[in-house]
């Protein structure tokens, strides 16, 4: 296999994954430009995906707890350390790794509509349906609106996996970002919901940026049937939000 | 992957398990306001019953004579229910499944098939997890744009009051719902490894022993929101969207899962369960 020698520039990712084993077919053939690349088309390219996977991207991500709010109502989640555990748990065993494989997989079959009846298919409840879809819908939107290339409407991992594709993007730097976003804003919403100090927030998003890495890795390389988790508790509380009597968030 | 999750040095000098083998078939039909049987067939360590004189529709009770499922087993259920016809499944026993050795995993595939207004209730008893266990389980039901279907597994992580400790397990369930040819639900419960650890976290089971997931994907299922979010208790919620509602319960053990579990099957299925459920 031939070994992609573009991004220099995402070292933390390579270290617990090296490129080279991570390099597909769809990888070489999306991204025109990401052969023999220069340094210049590396730093474009991660441009644009910190602007799209960064919490700033107006697609309203700021608007949904994903079931934290109501963790933290019962005190599931009352400090740091339980914020750090909750979020971990999400990411490696509900929507973090989920979303992971199914923009890993919408990145190698963009025009594959199945994907997003399995994204759309696998929300646990009306919150978190309402969640992936008006995340996704918004990204698309604004994606086309500033960036050109039209990007279908779909659950957001699933808009989010066509669009890199879409753009010739690098698969694992945006599967980080995705994640790292979707850290991020959890980190925030905690952050104002526990209450936590915003360096204490820091503390736990520099606790979760290893888990997202790792993650990517894994996604980059795993099909469809490495869907699944067991975010169990998470899945209550996001059900639970329905009915929580005084609500910040829309999830 | 699933062998990753054992300690091969304590496994590798076991003798080969046998492998169980088996596979359960049964159709029925409506008939003149009943449901009838059209088929039944059974091989291998695969047992069906049906007992008389359970209403509503037909029961079947599923039966896993080989005792257990350990790795390298294969079972295979299915199940139609015509136009109009109503059928129960659900188990005699709780189904447990045994420490596999390492790479060897246990499969059970069900698929169910659900005609024009008819309805199947798929109601195993718990499936209870040993430590080492390596279970792959796949439910796939494709119904039509009316019929109705009750799902639910509910699971185990060891029995604490008999002294069994889970530590490492494997465990897919992966259900695939399909109306009218298109997927309209999934779930994807997937645990590999560390298990205990895993379930110790406030996002996972809390250090809970024991789940269940219930959907029912009917005409009236959105209104039947209301009425179960009534009785759920707090390790436990409701949702409904899209003509499916969904109760994900988590609980300390397998006695206060049935607690919780058993209200919430009795009204989706208008305050019957099937005997095995009850004795």
């Amino acid at each position: 296999m031939t070994t992609r020698t573009a991004m220099p520039t995402i070292m933390p990712i390579r270290r617990t994954a090296p490129a080279d084993r991570l390099a597909t077919p769809a990888d070489l053939t999306s991204g025109p430009g990401l052969r023999g690349v220069t340094g210049a088309d590396d730093l474009k390219a991660l441009s644009l995906l910190a602007a799209w996977f960064s919490p700033a991207y107006p697609v309203g991500s700021f608007a949904y707890s994903h079931g934290l709010e109501a963790a933290v109502a019962k005190g599931c989640v009352d400090d740091a350390g339980s914020l750090r555990t909750w979020l971990a748990n999400v990411l490696e065993h509900g929507a973090g790794w989920n979303d992971a494989v199914l923009m890993a997989a919408a990145f190698h079959a963009p025009g594959d509509a199945e994907i997003a009846d399995l994204a759309r298919s696998l929300a646990g409840s009306a919150e978190r349906l309402l969640e992936t879809e008006k995340l996704g819908r918004a990204f698309a939107e604004v994606t086309t609106a500033a960036y050109g290339q039209p990007v279908d409407p779909a659950p957001f991992p699933v808009a989010a996996g066509r669009a890199v594709a879409l753009h010739g993007l690098p698969l694992l730097p945006a599967l980080a970002l995705y994640l790292q976003t979707f850290a991020s804003n959890l980190v925030t919403a905690g952050v104002k919901l526990v209450p936590l100090g915003q360096t204490d927030g820091q503390r736990v998003l520099a606790q979760l940026l290893p888990i997202c890495e790792t993650l990517s890795a894994k996604a980059a390389k795993a099909g469809l049937d490495a869907i699944g988790g067991a975010a169990i508790r998470a899945e209550i509380d996001a059900m639970q939000h329905e009915t929580q009597p005084v609500r910040l968030y829309r999830t | 992957m699933y062998a990753a999750g054992l300690p091969s040095e304590t496994l590798a000098a076991l003798p080969p398990q046998p492998r169980a083998r088996g596979v359960g078939r049964i159709n029925v039909c409506e008939d003149g306001g009943a449901t009838r049987l059209v088929d039944l067939y059974q091989q291998g360590s695969s047992k069906i019953l049906v007992p008389r004189g359970e209403a509503p529709g037909l029961n079947a009770v599923l039966l896993n004579t080989a005792g257990g499922i350990t790795g390298g087993d294969r079972f295979a259920w299915s199940a139609a229910a015509g136009e109009g016809a109503r059928l129960t499944l659900s188990t005699q026993a709780a189904e447990r499944a045994y420490r596999a050795q390492p790479g060897e995993t246990g499969e059970i595939k069900t698929t169910l098939s659900i005609g024009d207004g008819a309805r199947v209730d798929w109601l195993p008893q718990e499936t209870i997890l040993y430590d080492g266990a390596a279970l792959s389980r796949r439910l796939t039901v494709e119904m039509a744009p009316d019929a109705a279907l009750l799902a639910v597994e509910p699971v185990i992580f060891g029995r604490e009051a008999m002294g069994e400790e889970v530590t490492r397990a494997s465990l897919t369930d992966q259900w695939r719902i399909y109306r009218d040819g298109r997927l309209v639900h999934a779930e994807a419960l997937r645990l590999a490894g560390p298990v205990r650890d895993i379930l110790a976290g406030p996002g996972t089971l809390c250090g809970g022993r024991a789940m269940a997931t219930v959907i029912y994907i009917a005409p009236d299922a959105e209104d039947r929101l209301g009425p179960v979010r009534a009785i759920v208790g707090d390790g436990a919620a409701a949702s409904a969207w899209e003509g499916k509602l969904a109760v994900r319960i988590a609980a300390p053990d397998g006695a206060a899962l049935r607690k919780a579990l058993i209200p919430v099957l009795m009204d989706l299925r208008g305050g019957v369960l099937p005997r095995v459920w009850t004795m």
